[in-house]
């Protein structure tokens, strides 16, 4: 007996509308977790090589962690998996909310989906039984609106649910998949469900933890919430939220702007003013019992952009509808991302995409009519719902950007791929390794591409300062270093990786780690709930292992050495700002850090495929 | 010497009790960015970014008279 996993995964076939129960071996589990780490070793071993993402060939693992629970703090967290349709590499999509643990509790530690549904359904799993329901009337609903009618119909408003929005029906590459108002944003996983006429997948649970060794549980449990009590950024990330960062993140040049052609626009302390005195309602938990809370309510009361309350103005979609587009009108920007939450749209994505749309019109590499006659100038609030609105329907100049900015590029030729910064396909987030040297490594080598999960260690170790308790494990005290240096940040960037994917591999909350848990926590908090002997230092080496198979993966799809790249707008001088003259903030030698980074990974200098060796000290000989 | 300090979201709370409501405070010529945290008893292991008169400037700036300076930490949120 395992305790704390059910040991069993549903299989669903959406082709006939048949399901199976399936026993995980406890070895399986012991080398890869949960997560993103159980679904990388699935998706390598049963997806075929070049599929494409949006045929009933791919599959979407929903992959809760061994401590995604109510109980554990950061607990509230699941990863979805598949085949990207934006990148055509590995993908991978997290997001807070209920969805994560409530699933664990019907009984099953993953869910793996499977074909193409005939016809739209939504699927209910209620414990352990599995129901496929029509959803014809759901189409062309929001986000809210589906998922009040799905509760409704299931007469249970504690259902938790998460579904694709209109972008996700119409397969847009860059649609999310949406827990209310939490997103699994990245990489396209509302293009796959939607790809596959599933429309929503509703869940609830009874089960509880059941620790092999209670007091060891509840005992590191105290001590885990006193670290938090006690953590400064704990407070912080309650008392600000991320869009606390916007101040400090242009001011240390880590803030993208005008598509990137600066990392600084000294404008986010009047935005930040701005919401805090018009938009900023109150914080929130983004799962029961969160004791972070960094979710923030917000509103715009009246005007042209009035927007209901609503969970959003977050870090992120504020700077891709603010700092991205060049846009000072803080109300357009939260009107924005709250409608690409309902019409389940990534933010991230949605404002790159409109920003590269804005420099190709700028220099006349799309029309006026191209455009659909709209005034694609800098800093035009008013375009910015249409176009998001357009994106999510694949409407005229929508169309062609719901592909996402790397494929827009290459349809538009005459050089557009200039204005395209994106790392494997996927379009660069709120941050700019400009400012820190080390996250270009992280965004160069990061196996879904440019995102804002994986890569953020680079930023946060760089000028944050921040060190996760990683110290133990080799990696130095970053106040010992230059943030603008590049040498050594590469053999850093390795063990920071491998001990920073397992939040997202045990299933919970990343900004817990930040607030003091330590992978030593982790990993008593593992023990104790499986009895199975494990330190810090042993989870390293499942995150060293993760890292290996998702990059295995991305290899057999075709990637390699030439795809680790960072835009090479972002490594150059800016073009305006407080830093157009500091010389220190341009990457002169990536390429340096890039080699430390494969000596110290133990890849291929010239191919960046992972050598024998490693992989055999790994266990994963059989992938050889 | 007088300048002028702003502490930002996480910072605000050093301010108390050393700078004024204007966000003035008087400090011995040459003062650097460093000594003036020190003197603000930031803790030395918290990533700082400094603009004096909105340009980036690193710990071993010297102040002079009449400059402004912004003092931001970061929460490292996504």
């Amino acid at each position: 007996m395992v305790h704390n996993y059910s040991v069993k995964q549903i299989r669903v076939s959406l082709n006939d509308y048949s399901f199976k129960c399936e026993i995980i071996p406890e070895k399986v589990l012991q080398d890869y977790l949960g997560g993103v780490g159980y679904a990388a070793k699935v998706l390598y071993e049963e997806l075929d090589k070049g599929i494409d993402p949006l045929s009933p060939e791919n599959k979407l693992i929903f992959a809760p962690g061994p401590l995604t629970s109510y109980q554990i703090p950061g607990g509230g967290s699941i990863e979805i998996c598949f085949k990207s349709p934006l990148t055509g590499a590995w993908g991978e999509s997290r997001c807070g909310g209920n969805f994560g643990p409530e699933l664990k509790r019907t009984g099953y530690d993953f869910l793996i989906l499977e074909g193409k549904s005939p016809q739209p359904v939504y699927l209910f799993i209620h414990d352990k039984e599995v129901e496929f329901r029509k959803a014809h009337h759901l189409l062309g609903k929001t986000v809210s609106e589906k998922t009040k009618m799905i509760r409704e119909e299931l007469a249970d408003q504690d259902i938790s649910i998460m579904c694709i929005g209109i972008a996700g029906e119409n397969l847009v590459r860059i649609a999310s998949l949406m827990c209310e108002s939490r997103a699994a944003g990245r990489c396209g996983a509302g293009a796959v469900m939607g790809s596959k006429n599933l429309i929503a997948v509703a869940v609830k649970g009874s089960a509880r933890l059941q620790p092999h060794n209670p007091d060891h549980f509840n005992r590191t449990l105290k001590e885990v919430r006193k670290v938090l009590k006690e953590s400064a950024f704990a407070k912080n990330f309650r008392q600000f939220g991320t869009i606390g960062d916007l101040a400090g993140n242009d001011a240390a040049g880590d803030w993208p702007t005008k598509n990137w052609q600066s990392n600084n626009w000294g404008q986010a302390e009047e935005l930040y003013d701005y919401y805090l005195q018009h938009n900023f309602v109150q914080n929130k938990m983004c799962y029961k019992g969160c004791p972070i809370a960094c979710g923030r309510i917000a509103k715009v009361d009246e005007g042209r952009f009035k927007t209901p309350h609503h969970e959003g103005a977050e870090y992120e979609s504020v700077s891709a509808f603010t700092a991205f587009v060049f846009n000072r009108d803080m109300d357009a920007a939260i009107h924005s991302t709250y409608l690409c939450n309902e019409l389940g749209l990534d933010t991230i994505s949605a404002g790159a995409v409109i920003a590269f749309a804005l420099e190709c019109s700028e220099h006349k590499l799309l029309s006026v009519e191209e455009v659909d006659g709209l005034d694609l100038s800098w800093g035009n609030a008013d375009i910015l719902p249409v176009m998001v609105e357009k994106i999510a329907k694949r409407e005229g100049i929508g169309n062609l950007l719901a592909d996402g900015v790397c494929k827009a590029a290459q349809k538009i030729g005459r050089g557009a791929e200039q204005y395209a910064v994106h790392g494997k396909g996927l379009e660069g987030p709120a941050h700019d390794p400009r400012s820190g040297k080390l996250l270009a490594v992280t965004y160069g080598t990061a196996n879904r591409g440019m995102c804002h999960i994986h890569p953020l260690e680079g930023m946060a170790y760089d000028s944050g300062k921040v060190t996760w308790g990683m110290t133990a494990y080799g990696v130095p005290d970053p106040n010992t270093l230059d943030r603008w240096e590049e040498k050594g940040k590469g053999a850093i960037t390795k063990t920071l990786q491998d001990g920073l994917i397992m939040p997202d591999v045990l299933g919970v909350c990343k900004f817990f780690m930040y607030a003091g848990i330590t992978l030593e926590h982790y990993a008593q908090l593992l023990s104790a709930l499986t009895g199975w002997p494990i330190k810090g230092r042993d989870l390293l080496t499942v995150g060293e292992r993760v890292i290996n198979v998702q990059r295995l993966f991305n290899v057999r799809e075709g990637l390699a050495r030439a795809d680790d790249v960072i835009h090479e707008r972002a490594q150059q001088r800016p073009l305006f700002g407080a830093y157009h003259n500091e010389d220190r903030c341009i990457i002169k030698d990536y390429e340096g850090m890039l080699e430390e980074y494969y000596q110290a990974r133990g890849w291929d200098s010239h191919t960046g495929i992972p050598n024998k060796e490693k992989l055999r000290e790994l266990g994963l000989n059989q992938y050889w | 010497m007088k300048v002028k300090v702003k502490l930002y979201t996480i910072l605000k709370k050093y301010a108390q009790g050393k700078v004024w409501e204007d966000n003035s405070i008087v400090l011995n010529r040459d003062t650097t960015l460093q000594e003036l945290t020190n003197y603000l008893a930031i803790p030395s292991n918290i990533g700082l970014i400094f603009l004096v008169n909105n340009t980036p400037q690193d710990k071993e700036y010297k102040l002079c008279d009449g400059d402004e300076v912004k003092i931001f930490s970061l929460i490292c949120g996504g």
